[in-house]
């Protein structure tokens, strides 16, 4: 695909980052190998205030965001982000498990560029970077 | 499923559909063609691919036929596609044809994703659009029908925020709204029979279904699509598609990736 092709040309001069936040290890691998093919550098976070911290350093361009986990859950982390400096700059897509209408509508009203239903694949979060204009 | 068996079905789909099943489908036939087996009654597939060679071509001969058709479709596939359509295209074509719709063909639907794409297009750029939407494949197009679509299937293409503007949640599923339907008629053809009437096109999409085809075919798809298309329409195919064949009814437009028009030798229809 064309948009594949070109973010691994591109890969070598400015490398773009994604930040994957989620509870679950597994998740985070799979999600890992997906974006790392769309030619990102990916970094890891296990819950919201893990994800914060690390955005007070640097802030990633995309940040892939599940919902429900301990410590700061991930609508929590979108608001404190978006306050942030910088913090409106991240294409953030919510990456969860919930899929009712209304819950999917406050998570973009909360500031969410998309949100991805869980369970998902490299084709739909593809399609999903693409209509973010991350890719 | 013989060596035989697979050779009948090649000429089988080629002669009925224009299609062409290459060798390496073969396995992916006999999988396709499991539920099919099981569904008409047969013991096995074997057992109902000899009763098929028996006889003439009838309705069991469809639903192998269907079984065997490529439906691998998204919403939204091929975005630049849309983009131009709905930033370009609708807008012109709408101040061309004085308020009256724009008339849209999506030829090979499949089960609908792009011709719901194509009607939500027109909608957001505020295009008024009348789609015809065919496919051969009658299981297509129910489910095409019913613009009910899995989580998965509906977030492949769909920005969130789209599909809650026009798809309805109900339990599992994702249904497109009224005001979507409305707009889309979906219908059974083959692009291998030729025109009946002269019901003709502002645009047709014809998108990943020439590179399935008999190259001994098409042509003749190509010739039905141009006799259904207005001297001043355009069209879609996929944005690494070419009409090819000894086809010359159709040229490129330059820098719009799969995008058609009719060729001067092919106005010969002017009014």
């Amino acid at each position: 695909m064309g948009v594949v092709r070109l973010s691994i040309g591109t890969r070598t001069l400015t490398p773009r980052t994604c930040l994957i936040v989620d509870d679950s290890r597994i998740i985070r691998k799979v999600a890992r190998r997906i974006v790392e093919g769309l030619g990102f550098e990916v970094d890891e976070a296990a819950d919201g205030s893990e994800a914060l911290a690390f955005c007070g350093g640097v802030i990633p361009e995309v940040i892939l965001l599940d919902w429900s986990m301990p410590v700061m859950d991930g609508l929590t982390f979108l608001r404190r982000l978006r306050a942030l400096p910088g913090g409106l700059a991240p294409k953030v897509l919510f990456c969860t498990i919930e899929t009712r209408a209304e819950r999917i509508a406050e998570a973009l009203s909360a500031g969410a560029d998309d949100y991805v239903m869980k369970p998902f694949d490299g084709e739909i979060l593809t399609s999903k970077f693409a209509e973010v204009g991350a890719v | 499923m013989t060596p035989d068996d697979f050779d009948r079905l090649q000429s089988l789909m080629s002669s009925r559909a224009g299609f062409r099943l290459t060798r390496d489908r073969m396995k992916l036939a006999e999988h396709r063609l499991g539920p099919v087996a099981r569904r008409e009654g047969f013991e096995t597939v074997d057992a109902m691919l000899a009763s098929l060679w028996a006889r003439p071509v009838a309705s069991l001969g469809w639903s192998v036929i269907e079984a065997l058709l490529n439906p691998e479709t998204w919403f939204r596939r091929d975005r630049a596609s849309f983009d131009t359509l709905a930033g370009e295209l609708l807008p012109a074509l709408g101040k061309a044809r004085g308020g009256q719709p724009v008339r849209a063909w999506v030829a090979g639907c499949s089960t609908g994703q792009e011709a719901w794409s194509l009607a939500i297009a027109a909608q957001e750029a505020g295009a008024a659009v009348e789609i015809v939407a065919t496919d051969l494949s009658q299981r297509a197009l129910e489910k095409a029908r019913s613009g009910a679509y899995t989580g998965f299937e509906i977030q492949r293409g769909l920005k969130a925020q789209t599909m809650l503007r026009w798809f309805d949640q109900a339990e599992d599923a994702w249904i497109a709204r009224a005001e979507l339907r409305a707009t889309v008629h979906f219908a059974r053809a083959n692009l291998l029979d030729p025109p009946a009437d002269d019901h003709r096109f502002d645009i047709i999409f014809c998108r990943h279904v020439l590179v399935d085809a008999d190259p001994a075919r098409r042509g003749e798809m190509l010739d039905n699509l141009e006799r259904r298309l207005v001297d001043d329409g355009c069209l879609f195919l996929g944005p690494d598609e070419q009409p090819g064949g000894d086809s010359i009814a159709f040229r490129p437009v330059a820098g719009r990736k799969g995008l058609f028009v009719k060729s001067p030798a092919a106005l010969r229809r002017a009014a």
